[in-house]
């Protein structure tokens, strides 16, 4: 394992790579920090300029935006009090009051610290636990892939906030748009109406720019002329030792942030939930768990610590079952899907196998950009506090010219474009419903894998549908699903107030 | 509350609106006997209808269900400090602009195309308590336009729709 390591930093190490990602990282902390955009709009709008580059420049880039874009949120979120991705709610609970205590660089110091340390936590873990799981992933066949798609596809529908049966419908809804194109194992056209540019499907990243960026332009023109911007203000760097804390209140805070980097790679590795939840499940636990909870919310760097570990140790946890299984846990992987596939490259156990120099390329680069994050991100704060200032109406209008180009990118058709088009003004109707998009994008993506498993399944069990049932690991996550839409719809019987709703409300 | 159930019926009727299309189309796939490419687009067609009908009768069922937590103070809603003032002419407008640069896109070309794009969108875009600076905007328009278009053609190797400009450029 060292000698492959040491294999992939050497491949990180060249100037080229550093330049990229030192790109990916500063570009990704202001798709983080501006409110707005998010990760998956920097990954997504990134991946197209990846199309020429070698797989490890490629796939370095993205890495990089995914750190960059996690992390940043945490500027907005002390600074303007509004958190600029949902992994960083939390974060605004104990920034904010910080902040307006005049303590906002130790703060951001302590953010950007535990950010740090949550991600290289996870990366650890992952890099010990995913060669393992991959091994145990080698010995699946269609039947249990079917069911982990299955699994993977209820949490998320169940689990996304709004009505299980919106979620449910979303993620239903995502399967159905996949299917249209030709069908696997019998090469069937369905539901092209005889446009050719339809027989490959919608491609994965024309979905992905519409849901995320179009349907984000289409929404400010609803509200942003109204819109009141936050101002950022800036805080003064002078006089400022390390990284603005002191070393006691550092140690005072170990067990918080071990607590809260388990928890956050713990919810990273399950699909569907991630730093989004887990962010506010460790606030939520470090809170009960302090010595000082009363004074968590007012000001206490506790809180801060708990949700920049967690969201950021979901990194680890997300790339998981990414790398082991194909199967992306959140929209931001699933993009990094699309980008690995774009290269040629096969998610999955063989993935270990067949590529093993480059797995431990993307080790390094995860690594790298940590460090760069960690640095870049404190001492270049005052240009990200400006880059926050930008107006939102010059913004997204280049951002939309930006997803233009990408549509057009893929091949080179205006047929993409007209995709994002529909596919945004599909993100906005949900957004109008209240209808959460991710789970229509994860059904989108594993949709045809479960088809395809399913219909692979049959062949190899003479069209019985047993064998999905009585093959232990399949019958297990099927069971899985099953009582999970039982509980949550137990639990929507009798309705409880949740800790986490509660928080919101506060 | 009555809106809000209003609101709920309509995305119901959306929903199982879009089943029941889909339910259509899936019927008319060519298929055989057994397992065959039509049967996961009918299962699905099939789930979602029912998670359609789940949501209408839902919003019918509300009205009751909410009657006796409104007793109680909603905290949710009523303690919203911001109301949103939601414009729907301008998400028109901005619809109306994209549609015509993707539409244009092909024939007049990229570089002319975003220009305009950018140009008029900023202006529609522009807040109610500042003033549109036309000169600057004409001139971020002008000066993304050339940076993309030609930062992806030489560095990226992304040949952008030139259109009018094909012969010049």
């Amino acid at each position: 394992m060292l000698e492959l390591l040491q294999q992939g930093f050497g491949a990180v190490f060249s100037l080229n790579i550093m330049m990229l990602m030192a790109v990916g990282v500063a570009m990704g902390i202001v798709f983080g920090a501006v409110p707005g955009l998010s990760a998956t709009m920097a990954v997504a709008l990134c991946l197209p300029l990846t199309f020429t580059m070698g797989p490890q420049a490629g796939l370095s880039l993205l890495v990089a935006l995914f750190i960059g874009a996690t992390s940043g949120g945490l500027i907005s979120a002390i600074l303007l009090k509004i958190p600029g991705t949902p992994s960083s709610i939390a974060t605004v609970f104990d920034g904010g009051p910080l902040m307006e205590q005049g303590q906002g660089v130790k703060a951001l110091g302590v953010g950007i610290v535990f950010s740090f340390l949550g991600t290289i936590f996870s990366i650890v873990a992952l890099m010990f636990i995913a060669p393992q799981l991959a091994k145990v992933a080698l010995s699946f066949g269609p039947h249990e892939y079917f069911a982990i798609a299955v699994f993977s596809l209820t949490l998320i529908a169940t689990l996304s906030a709004g009505s299980m049966v919106k979620g449910l419908f979303a993620g239903a809804l995502g399967i159905a748009v996949s299917t249209v194109g030709i069908a696997p194992v019998e090469a069937v056209r369905r539901f092209t109406f005889g446009v050719s540019e339809l027989n490959g499907g919608f491609s994965m990243l024309t979905v992905m720019i519409g849901m995320f960026a179009v349907a984000e332009i289409i929404k400010l023109a609803e509200t942003g002329r109204h819109a009141v911007q936050g101002k950022a203000k800036s805080v003064s760097m002078k006089n400022i030792k390390g990284f603005g804390f002191s070393l006691k209140e550092f140690r005072e805070q170990l067990p918080n942030a071990g607590r809260s980097g388990l928890i956050g790679l713990g919810i990273g590795i399950l699909p569907g939930i991630g730093a989004g939840t887990s962010n506010l499940v460790s606030y939520i636990i470090a809170k009960k768990r302090a010595k000082d909870g009363h004074t968590y919310g007012k000001g206490n760097i506790g809180g801060v610590v708990a949700s920049e570990t967690a969201n950021n140790a979901g990194i680890g946890g997300a790339m998981m079952p990414l790398m082991t299984l194909g199967i992306p846990g959140d929209t931001v992987t699933a993009i990094m899907l699309g980008g690995f596939l774009i290269h040629g490259i096969q998610p999955g156990p063989l993935l270990f196998i067949s590529q093993g120099p480059l797995v431990y390329t993307i080790f390094a680069a995860l690594i790298v950009a940590t460090c760069m994050m960690l640095f870049m991100e404190f001492y270049g704060l005052r240009l990200f506090i400006k880059l926050l200032d930008v107006p939102k109406h010059i913004l997204l209008p280049i951002i939309l010219v930006l997803c233009v180009v990408g549509a057009f990118g893929l091949s080179s058709r205006l047929f993409d474009v007209w995709s994002i088009l529909l596919f945004g003004l599909l993100g906005y109707a949900f957004v109008k419903a209240g209808m959460p998009a991710a789970p229509f994008i994860i059904g989108f993506i594993l949709g045809p894998m479960a088809e395809t498993n399913l219909r692979r399944g049959l062949m190899l069990s003479d069209g019985s549908f047993a064998e999905f049932f009585t093959n232990p690991i399949a019958g297990t996550f099927l069971g899985l699903a099953l009582v999970f839409v039982l509980w949550q719809v137990f639990s929507a019987l009798r309705p409880k107030p949740s800790a986490i709703n509660e928080i919101l409300r506060t | 509350m009555n809106t809000l159930n209003k609101k709920e019926l309509i995305i119901g009727i959306a929903m199982l609106g879009a089943s029941l299309t889909y339910l259509v189309l899936a019927q008319q796939l060519p298929g055989h006997d057994g397992v065959d490419a039509a049967t996961v687009p009918k299962l699905l067609a099939g789930f979602l209808s029912l998670l359609g009908v789940m949501q209408l009768v839902s919003a019918f069922a509300k009205p009751k269900a909410a009657a006796e937590p409104a007793a109680s103070p909603a905290p949710a809603e009523a303690e919203e400090p911001t109301v949103e003032i939601v414009e729907p002419k301008t998400v028109i407008k901005t619809l109306g602009l994209i549609l015509g640069y993707m539409a244009l896109l092909g024939p007049v070309g990229f570089p002319i195309m975003t220009v305009v794009y950018l140009y008029l969108q900023f202006l529609v875009l522009t807040p109610v308590n500042q003033k549109a600076r036309h000169l600057t905007y004409l001139l971020i328009a002008v000066i993304c336009s050339a940076l993309i278009f030609l930062l992806f053609r030489e560095a990226f190797d992304l040949l952008l729709p030139a259109g009018l400009l094909n012969n010049f450029i």
